[in-house]
């Protein structure tokens, strides 16, 4: 019976937001980076040569172009480059959606603490929220990581997950302040419901619509510093993603030789942040009515 | 007073004061006083009026009979003891004989429970009965408030009702723990005449039924003339009149009473011309 509400609940908003040309170019190009990234599953099919970490063209000695055999080229010792843009792909999508579901996870659950419990709790988690939000948080990564040396790729994704929940905590704490006092808040109080069950059983399902729209826009900023990062050469080197691609561009002097090489990389950091942008764009208008244009339900 | 032992809900010496812009410059010296030394009691099984315009405090005072808020000063006896600043298991012990039905059905459900989640809530936070049994309980108290057949109601969600029906659901989950006394804030008001008249025989039977007390908040008049046993006028923060309702009605004493009886808009049409 719930999941029939919360479907119904999703159909309603899905007729909006495929209405929306912004959605449905967004949805157009994620839907293309999906296909990318379950595609690197099927690499290792091709055989031991189309790794994208380790296997080598023995025939390749240098950079070389577009080809049969390697569709955009290989870099400098003969790795092939379009399967490492879609293991890219794959680790973008991992990077960008875990961060933000544990950012977002973290977020409304101190917002909603915040804003149900108001006081010092309230003043506590808010000033601290403060200290994180100020944090830039590439430079700190990069502090950290010339520390502890090359990070693994899941810690990378749980600092990014950490220093962006503050702005996510800051939207559902302002949606809670507004919900606490709300007479089916006070019925259930009265009806002698404790605090947990309030905030998760009332408050949750009425922010959760907010949290989901904040966490596209968590994707993008998640995804931009992960590539930011292995840019700069702080990225877990084991593993191919697009910000290292742009780093061994770089680092081996191709930057202005190997356009097949330094583009694509960069399109498609380019694209697949704009992608979640744009859905994050027309989820807002699902749920704020005020941006609806006339005559849509 | 003999009849003093059979008062369910005594409130001595009540007052509340709430204390605007209490920030670092300024103490907050102008108070407002919403209830100014307020001692009433409510007998056992009536259902007793509080009458009074906006801003009266009617609502602050059953904000404060539900816990929502507490006094600032004096006590509230449920059955001679003491209930004021009650914390824990006493404090659940309360909330399962005290219940409230809130003015605006449109606010006082949640959209996102089913109309059985919220009924179902004060069943399972007070851990009463298996699941069956809540389930069956529930079905019958739907049907207790009129909403008939419960099962057809039991899965639906408040979007799907109307103001009456969503009010009904409202009184469904204040009576469902069987309370003693329930707190009515001008459960009518946002509703028509018609569904009102309907639902105040369905609280005359409720009461009938289960033997509760409530105390029923309005500003209508007439809707505590029809409602009521006894009535209290309050104004300003203070009780002015408190009378069986024929006293109060036939015969008020104090001038803010006969003024609100002379306002009270009725079918005396003579008045205009």
């Amino acid at each position: 019976m719930h999941k029939n509400h919360y479907l119904k609940r999703f159909l309603k908003g899905w007729k909006i937001f495929i209405k929306n040309p912004l959605g449905k170019a967004g949805l157009i190009i994620l839907f293309v980076f999906m296909l990318m990234a379950l595609a690197s599953f099927l690499v290792p099919l091709l055989g031991p040569m189309y790794d994208p970490m380790t296997g080598t063209d023995p025939n390749i000695k240098v950079s070389t172009g577009p080809s049969f055999s390697h569709w955009i080229g290989t870099d400098n010792v003969g790795r092939d480059l379009f399967t490492q843009l879609l293991e890219g792909a794959k680790v973008a999508f991992i990077v960008g959606l875990s961060s933000a579901f544990i950012s977002i996870v973290i977020g409304t659950t101190i917002g909603m603490i915040s804003g149900y419990a108001g006081g010092f709790i309230d003043a506590f988690l808010m000033r601290m929220a403060d200290i994180i939000m100020v944090m830039p948080s590439l430079v700190i990564l990069l502090i950290l990581a010339s520390i502890f040396g090359q990070f693994n790729i899941w810690i990378i994704v749980f600092i990014i997950a950490i220093m962006r929940w503050p702005a996510v905590s800051r939207i559902i704490r302002s949606q809670t302040l507004s919900l606490k006092n709300r007479p089916f808040i006070e019925a259930s109080k009265v009806a002698g419901a404790s605090n947990f069950r309030i905030i998760f059983r009332h408050i949750m399902p009425n922010v959760l619509p907010l949290a989901f729209l904040y966490m596209t826009f968590r994707v993008t900023s998640a995804i931009l510093v992960e590539a930011a990062l292995s840019f700069l050469g702080f990225g877990d080197p084991s593993q191919v993603s697009w910000g290292m691609m742009l780093q061994w561009v770089w680092k081996t002097g191709h930057m202005f030789q190997a356009p097949y090489w330094l583009m694509p990389p960069g399109i498609c950091i380019s694209l697949l942040t704009l992608a979640f942008y744009l859905l994050g764009r027309a989820m807002d208008e699902v749920l704020d009515p005020r941006l609806r244009k006339e005559g849509q339900a | 007073m003999a009849e003093k032992h059979t008062h369910i809900i005594e409130l001595k010496g009540i007052i509340k004061e709430y204390h605007p812009q209490k920030s670092f410059f300024s103490k907050g010296e102008n108070k407002i006083v919403a209830l100014n030394n307020i001692n009433l009691g409510i007998k056992k099984g009536e259902i007793f009026g509080l009458v009074g315009q906006s801003g009266s405090g009617k609502t602050t005072m059953g904000r404060l009979l539900v816990k929502l808020e507490e006094p600032t000063k004096g006590t509230i006896l449920l059955n001679k003891r003491p209930v004021t600043h009650l914390a824990g298991k006493a404090l659940n012990n309360y909330r399962s004989r005290v219940q409230m039905i809130f003015q605006d059905p449109y606010q006082s459900l949640n959209p996102h429970l089913s109309i059985s989640e919220t009924i179902l809530e004060p069943l399972k936070v007070h851990k009463i009965g298996t699941i069956v049994q809540r389930r069956e309980k529930v079905i019958h108290t739907l049907e207790t408030v009129g909403l008939l057949p419960g099962k057809d109601y039991y899965n639906r969600y408040p979007h799907q009702l109307s103001g009456g029906q969503r009010q009904r659901v409202a009184i469904a989950r204040a009576i469902v723990l069987e309370p003693e006394f329930v707190v009515a804030d001008e459960p009518t008001s946002m509703l028509d005449a018609t569904i009102a008249i309907q639902l105040f025989k369905l609280l005359t039977r409720i009461r009938k039924e289960f033997n509760m007390t409530f105390l029923f908040i309005t500003h209508n008049l007439a809707a505590a003339k029809y409602l009521c046993d006894r009535i209290a006028v309050i104004h300003e923060g203070n009780i002015v009149e408190v009378d069986s309702t024929n006293e109060i009605i036939g015969n008020p004493q104090h001038p803010y009473t006969k003024k609100l009886i002379q306002v009270q808009p009725g079918f005396h049409f003579n008045h205009l011309s």
